[in-house]
C-alpha cells in the first residue's frame, strides 16, 4: 500500500522545485528534512541504490536529468520498488502534458505540476489513479473550463 | 499580464547574481504580496497573481502564513479558475493541525454538492488532505452522498479515497458507512469499476482494517482489565469484517486476472499490467487474512488455501525482468512472511528474494532490488534459516557491490547465517572481503567508497567475526589462529586497541600450543629477517601489539621450537626489535603501546640469558622513568625494581599468563542485553514502578541490581547501604561461599506456579512494624541461572532483600532462598518479579506475580 509522507523535487544545485507534504509537520521539521536530505542525495553516485534510511523512515529517490524526485515513505507499509514506479508515473504524465518536460517547465508552471500530482496521489499519500490517460484527460478538462472562464469574462 | 508577472518574478529570482540579491528580491516581493493581499478591493485576477507568487515563495521555503486566509477566500469565488488556485493554495499552505480549517467547512460543504464534477473533485481532494476530526464528522454525509448517488468513476474514486481518510480520522464513522455499496454498486458494475475506483476500494478496506487493528492492539495492551467500550468496538468491528469478507473472492479474481492478462495499454507498465493496483490488492487481501486468522473467523479462514494458491500463481507468473514485476514479487514475499504462511510458500519467498540478489545485468534498478532483497532476508532468516543458507554464494557476491548500504546488509546477513558448519567457508570469504576493503581504503584516490565508510565496514566485520569465534570456540583452532593473524595483517590499522585485547585473549586461550608457537615463530622470522626487514616498522599498531605480547609470553618457547631459524630469531634480534618498537611508539606518544612494551621487556628479561641483551631490556624500561605520563613513569620505576630482583623471584612474578575467563566478553554483552531489556520492562511495568516509592531514577532497581563483577557488586552494595536504599541485593559467586543446601520447610505455602518457576513463601515472624518472610524459588523444568529477584511493597512500607542462598544458579528441583524484611505499616502486599536465564541462554526471561498476605503490620 502506498503511504507516501512527502514528495520533493530538488535540482542538481540543491534548489527545491516542488514540494508536497502528506503528513502534518511543523515548518521547522520540513526545513530540517529538506536540509538533511538534499546534500545526502546529491552526493550519491549513480551506481548506488535509490533507497536510503533517514531518521525513522526510508527515502526513495530517482534522478531525471537535473532533477531529483525524492519520496519519504512509511516503513513496513510502503513498497520501495513500487514507490519508484509511482515517481516514474508522475514523470511520464508530466512528460506527456508538457511535451518532453524539462526543469524549466516545472519551475514556471509549478501549478500545473501540482495539478497533475494531485490527480495521481491523494490524501495521505496514496496512489489514486494509475492510468496516465485518465489523469491527462481530467487535467485537460479542467484547463478547458479555466480558459472558458477567461473567454466568458472577455465576452461579457 | 497575469502569467508574465509571475513569470518575471520567477525570472528575477533566478537571475539574481548573488545570494544577497536574491534575498532582497524575495523580501521585497514578499512585503508587496502581503500589502496587496490585505487590500479588499483587489480584483480576483490580481489576487490570483499574488497567490501564485506566494506559492512560488512557498516552494522557495519562505514564510507564507499571511496568505492562508486569502487562499481560502479565493475558494469562495464562483469562477473555476479562482477555485482551482484557491484549493491548490489551501492544500499547500495549510495543514491538518490548523484552526483556520473551520473556515473551510462551509465552502467545502457547498462545493461537495456542486453540479460541476471537477469542483466536487477539488473539494474532495482538499478534504482528503486537510481533514481534522471535526471536518471529518461534519462533511462525512456529503461524501457518502456522492458515493450513493454518483455513477462517475472519476468522482467515485475521489470520494472513496477521501472516505478512507475520514474513517481513518474518526473510526466511529465506520458504524454508518454503507458497506454494501462496495459490492453491490462498485465491484459488480464493470463500467463504474475502473482501476482508479478499485484503488479507492482498497484504500477504504485498508482504512477499516487499520482501525480494527488499532482496536485489537488496544485490547491487547489493556490485558485483563475489562474495558467495555473497547470490547463493544471490537464486536462491532468483527461484524463489519464478517460483512466484507464476501469481497475476498471478488478481489482475488480481479487480482488473478490482472496478473495473467495484459490487455489495456493505459495501465501497462513495462509489460506488467497495473502493478500499482496489483500491489494494493495484495496488501488488502493480506489485511483480510491477517485479521481473519488473528480472530479465527471462519468467513475468512475458509479462503486461506485459495489465497496461498493465488500467491503462488503471482510468484510464478510475474516476470522478474523489470522493476514493476519485482515490486509485485516483493509484495508477495512481504505477505508470505507477515502472515507466516506454510513452509513451501516461505521457501518460495526466500527463492524470490534470493533471485533479487542477482538481478540481470542490464537493469539499471538492480541495486534497489538487491537492497530490498537483503533487507527482507535479514528479517526472515530466523524463520527459514536453511533455505537462506543455500544462497550463501549470492550473498557473498553482494559484499562486493558498489553500494555501501548493500555491502553492510550483505555483511549483516552473512553473520546472521553463520554457523558451525559454514564458519570456515564464510570466514574465508570475509577475510577476502576485508582485504579488498582495506586495499580500497588506502587507494582512496581511485576508491569509490568513502574512507569513513570503509573503516566502519572493517570495524563491523572484525567485531562480529570475533563474536562468532567466541560462540563457536570449539572449532578448528589452527584455522582460527590463521584467520585472526590475517585479519590483523590486512586491517589492523582500523582495529582499535580495545578490540586487539580480544584478539590477545583469543590467542592466549588457544589450546594448541605447538601450532601457536610454530606460527609465531614463522611470523617473527618474517619480521626479523634482514632481507625483508624494510617492512618491520611500518607494521600496524594492532599487529605490533600482538607481536610485542607474544615476545613477552612465548620467546622461550619460540626459541625451543624446532622450526625456528636461530640465525634470524635470537635474543639479539628480538631485543633489537623490541627496542625499535619502543622508539617508534615513544616518538608517536602512543602510551598504551608503551605499556605493553614495558611489560614485554620485563617478561623477556627472565627468558633470555645474554647479558648485553638483558641490559638493553633494562634500558627500554629505564627510558621511561622520566616519562611525562605519570602512569608510564610509575610503571617504569616499579618494573625497574622488579627487574633487579634475583631470577627466582622474578620468575615467580613473570609466569606465563593463565587462561582468561571467556565469560568476560559474554558477560558484558549479556549485561548490555539485560539492561536494555530491563529498561523496556521498566517502562511497561509502571504498576511495579508505582508501587515502588518515588521517581524512576531512584527506582530502577533492575539496573542497579545487575552488576557485572563481584567487585562492582560490593561497591554498589556499599552505596546502597550508605544511602539507606530499601532494596538491597548482593549477588554471590558460587566460589566465595561454601555451598549449602536449602530445603523447603514443611509449613511453606505455594504462592506462584509459573511456567519456569515455582515459588513458596514462609512467614517467619510478623510483629507491628516489622515482618520477616522467606521466599523459596524452585525451577520446574530447566536449569536456571542468574536469578534476579525484584520486589515491591506499598509506599507505606520499606523492604530489605538479603542475599540469595545458596547461589543464583540452580538445577531443576533445587531451592533457592530469599529473605525479605519489611518495615513500616499497612497491609502486607508484594509484587515480585523474577528475571533469570534459562539453560544458560543469554536472553533473560522473567515471571511476575502478586502476593497478598492477610496480615497487617
Amino acid at each position: 500500500m502506498s503511504n507516501i509522507k512527502y514528495l520533493l523535487l530538488v535540482s542538481r544545485q540543491g534548489k527545491v522545485r516542488l514540494m508536497q507534504w502528506y503528513t502534518p509537520l511543523t515548518p521547522k521539521q520540513k526545513t530540517k528534512i529538506i536540509n538533511d536530505l538534499t546534500p545526502l542525495i546529491l552526493a550519491r553516485k549513480p551506481k548506488m541504490c535509490n533507497i536510503l534510511e533517514y531518521n525513522d523512515h526510508k527515502v526513495v529517490y530517482r534522478r531525471y536529468a537535473s532533477l531529483y524526485f525524492i519520496c519519504g515513505i512509511t516503513n513496513e507499509q510502503d513498497n520501495e520498488l513500487l514507490t519508484l514506479e509511482i515517481i516514474h508515473r508522475f514523470v511520464e504524465t508530466m512528460d506527456t502534458y508538457f511535451g518532453n518536460v524539462c526543469e524549466l517547465d516545472i519551475i514556471f508552471h509549478f501549478d500545473k505540476a501540482y495539478d497533475i500530482l494531485n490527480e495521481l496521489i491523494m490524501c495521505d499519500g496514496s496512489m489514486a489513479e494509475s492510468s496516465k490517460k485518465e489523469i491527462l484527460n481530467n487535467v485537460h478538462a479542467m484547463d478547458a473550463i479555466e480558459s472558458n472562464d477567461h473567454l466568458d469574462r472577455i465576452l461579457s | 499580464m497575469v502569467a508574465s508577472s509571475l513569470r518575471s518574478f520567477i525570472k528575477d529570482v533566478r537571475g539574481a547574481k548573488t545570494l544577497a540579491d536574491e534575498r532582497s528580491i524575495i523580501t521585497k516581493q514578499s512585503a508587496k504580496i502581503r500589502t496587496k493581499l490585505r487590500d479588499d478591493h483587489l480584483s480576483n485576477e490580481k489576487k490570483r497573481v499574488n497567490i501564485q507568487k506566494l506559492l512560488y515563495l512557498y516552494i522557495l521555503g519562505e514564510k507564507t502564513h499571511f496568505g492562508q486566509v486569502e487562499s481560502i477566500n479565493l475558494i469562495a469565488s464562483d469562477n473555476f479558475v479562482d477555485k482551482r488556485l484557491g484549493y491548490l493554495a489551501t492544500i499547500l499552505l495549510l495543514d491538518e493541525s490548523q484552526d483556520l480549517l473551520t473556515l473551510l467547512t462551509n465552502m467545502l460543504n457547498n462545493d461537495l454538492q456542486h453540479p460541476n464534477k471537477y469542483i466536487v473533485a477539488l473539494a474532495l481532494n482538499t478534504l482528503g488532505c486537510l481533514s481534522s476530526t471535526e471536518l471529518a464528522r461534519d462533511l462525512y454525509p456529503d461524501v457518502e452522498n456522492i458515493l450513493q448517488t454518483s455513477n462517475d468513476p472519476y468522482l467515485l474514486r475521489k470520494a472513496l479515497q477521501c472516505n478512507a481518510k475520514l474513517i481513518f480520522k474518526d473510526r466511529s464513522l465506520l458504524e454508518i458507512f454503507p458497506l454494501s455499496i462496495i459490492s453491490s454498486k462498485l465491484l459488480e458494475n464493470p463500467i463504474v469499476c475502473t482501476h482508479g475506483v478499485l484503488l479507492g476500494v482498497c484504500k477504504v478496506l485498508q482504512a477499516i482494517f487499520i482501525s480494527l487493528d488499532n482496536t485489537l492492539q488496544k485490547e491487547n495492551g489493556k490485558g485483563d482489565t475489562e474495558d467495555e467500550s473497547t470490547e463493544q468496538d471490537l464486536q462491532q468491528d468483527i461484524t463489519i469484517i464478517r460483512t466484507i469478507s464476501d469481497l475476498i473472492p471478488q478481489l482475488s479474481t480481479r487480482l488473478s486476472s490482472l496478473n495473467s492478462k495484459n490487455l489495456e495499454p493505459a495501465y501497462d507498465v513495462q509489460g506488467i499490467q497495473d502493478p500499482f493496483l496489483q500491489c494494493e490488492l495484495i496488501v488488502t487481501l493480506k489485511w483480510f487474512f491477517k485479521i481473519g486468522n488473528h480472530l479465527n473467523l471462519d468467513e475468512i479462514t475458509q479462503y486461506n488455501n485459495n489465497f496461498n494458491d493465488l500467491l503462488t500463481q503471482l510468484a510464478t507468473n510475474t516476470s522478474a525482468a523489470k522493476n514493476p514485476g519485482n515490486a509485485i514479487l516483493y509484495e508477495v514475499t512481504k505477505s508470505i512472511f507477515e502472515l507466516k504462511l506454510t513452509q513451501p510458500l516461505r521457501v518460495l519467498g526466500i527463492n524470490i528474494l534470493a533471485n533479487f540478489l542477482t538481478p540481470s545485468k542490464n537493469s539499471n534498478t538492480g541495486n534497489n532490488v538487491k537492497y530490498v532483497g537483503l533487507n527482507t532476508l535479514i528479517k526472515v532468516v530466523p524463520e527459514e534459516p536453511a533455505s537462506v543458507q543455500r544462497y550463501r554464494k549470492f550473498i557473498s557476491q553482494c559484499l562486493y557491490d558498489y553500494d555501501i548500504s548493500i555491502k553492510f546488509r550483505a555483511l549483516g546477513l552473512t553473520f546472521a547465517i553463520m554457523n558451525e558448519q559454514n564458519l570456515t567457508e564464510l570466514t574465508t570469504e570475509l577475510v577476502k572481503f576485508l582485504g579488498e576493503i582495506s586495499k580500497s581504503h588506502y587507494s582512496y584516490v581511485t576508491s569509490y567508497i568513502d574512507m569513513d565508510d570503509s573503516k566502519d565496514l572493517i570495524v563491523y566485520t572484525v567485531d562480529n567475526l570475533l563474536k562468532k569465534f567466541e560462540i563457536y570456540s570449539n572449532g578448528d583452532e589452527k584455522a582460527k589462529l590463521d584467520t585472526l593473524l590475517t585479519i590483523l595483517k590486512i586491517s589492523g590499522t582500523f582495529i582499535d586497541l580495545e578490540k586487539t585485547n580480544e584478539f590477545l585473549i583469543a590467542l592466549n586461550n588457544m589450546d594448541d600450543m605447538k601450532y601457536k608457537i610454530a606460527t609465531f615463530s614463522k611470523e617473527l622470522t618474517q619480521i626479523l629477517d634482514p632481507k625483508i626487514k624494510a617492512n618491520t616498522l611500518i607494521g600496524n599498531a594492532s599487529l605490533d601489539l600482538v607481536m610485542i605480547w607474544c615476545i613477552g609470553e612465548y620467546t622461550d618457547l619460540i626459541k625451543l621450537d624446532s622450526s625456528t631459524d636461530k640465525k634470524i630469531v635470537n635474543d639479539n634480534s628480538i631485543v633489537k626489535y623490541l627496542s625499535d618498537l619502543n622508539d617508534k611508539y615513544r616518538l608517536s606518544h602512543d602510551t598504551r603501546m608503551v605499556h605493553y612494551i614495558l611489560t614485554a621487556a620485563l617478561k623477556l628479561s627472565s627468558k633470555i640469558t645474554n647479558g648485553q641483551c638483558v641490559e638493553n631490556l633494562r634500558q627500554i624500561i629505564v627510558s621511561h622513568s622520566k616519562d611525562a605520563n605519570l602512569m608510564l613513569q610509575t610503571k617504569s620505576v616499579q618494573y625497574e625494581l622488579l627487574f633487579n630482583q634475583p631470577d627466582a623471584v622474578k620468575k615467580l612474578f613473570l609466569q606465563a599468563m593463565p587462561k582468561f575467563e571467556k565469560k568476560l566478553i559474554n558477560a558484558t554483552s549479556v549485561q548490555r542485553h539485560n539492561t536494555t531489556i530491563s529498561k523496556a520492562q521498566n517502562q511497561n511495568n509502571d504498576l511495579l514502578l508505582d508501587l515502588l516509592t518515588d521517581t524512576v531514577e531512584k527506582t530502577s532497581p533492575s539496573e542497579v541490581l545487575k552488576p557485572v563483577e563481584t567487585k562492582q557488586r560490593d561497591i554498589i552494595a556499599d552505596l546502597l547501604a550508605s544511602t539507606g536504599n530499601k532494596s538491597q541485593h548482593t549477588g554471590e559467586t558460587s566460589t566465595s561461599i561454601p555451598i549449602e543446601v536449602v530445603t523447603l520447610p514443611s509449613d511453606a505455602v505455594s504462592i506462584h506456579d509459573g511456567v519456569e518457576l515455582q515459588v513458596y513463601e514462609k512467614t517467619i515472624d510478623i510483629s507491628p512494624g516489622l515482618a520477616h518472610l522467606e521466599l523459596y524459588i524452585q525451577p520446574k523444568n530447566s536449569k536456571i541461572s542468574d536469578i534476579q529477584p525484584l520486589c515491591a511493597v506499598p509506599k507505606t512500607q520499606k523492604l530489605t532483600l538479603s542475599q540469595l542462598r545458596p547461589s543464583n544458579n540452580l538445577d531443576v528441583g533445587k531451592f533457592v532462598k530469599q529473605t525479605l524484611k519489611i518495615t513500616g505499616s499497612g497491609k502486607l502486599k508484594l509484587r515480585i518479579k523474577l528475571s533469570f536465564q534459562k539453560d544458560e541462554n543469554p536472553a533473560s526471561e522473567s515471571e511476575q506475580f502478586d502476593y497478598k498476605l492477610d496480615k497487617t503490620i
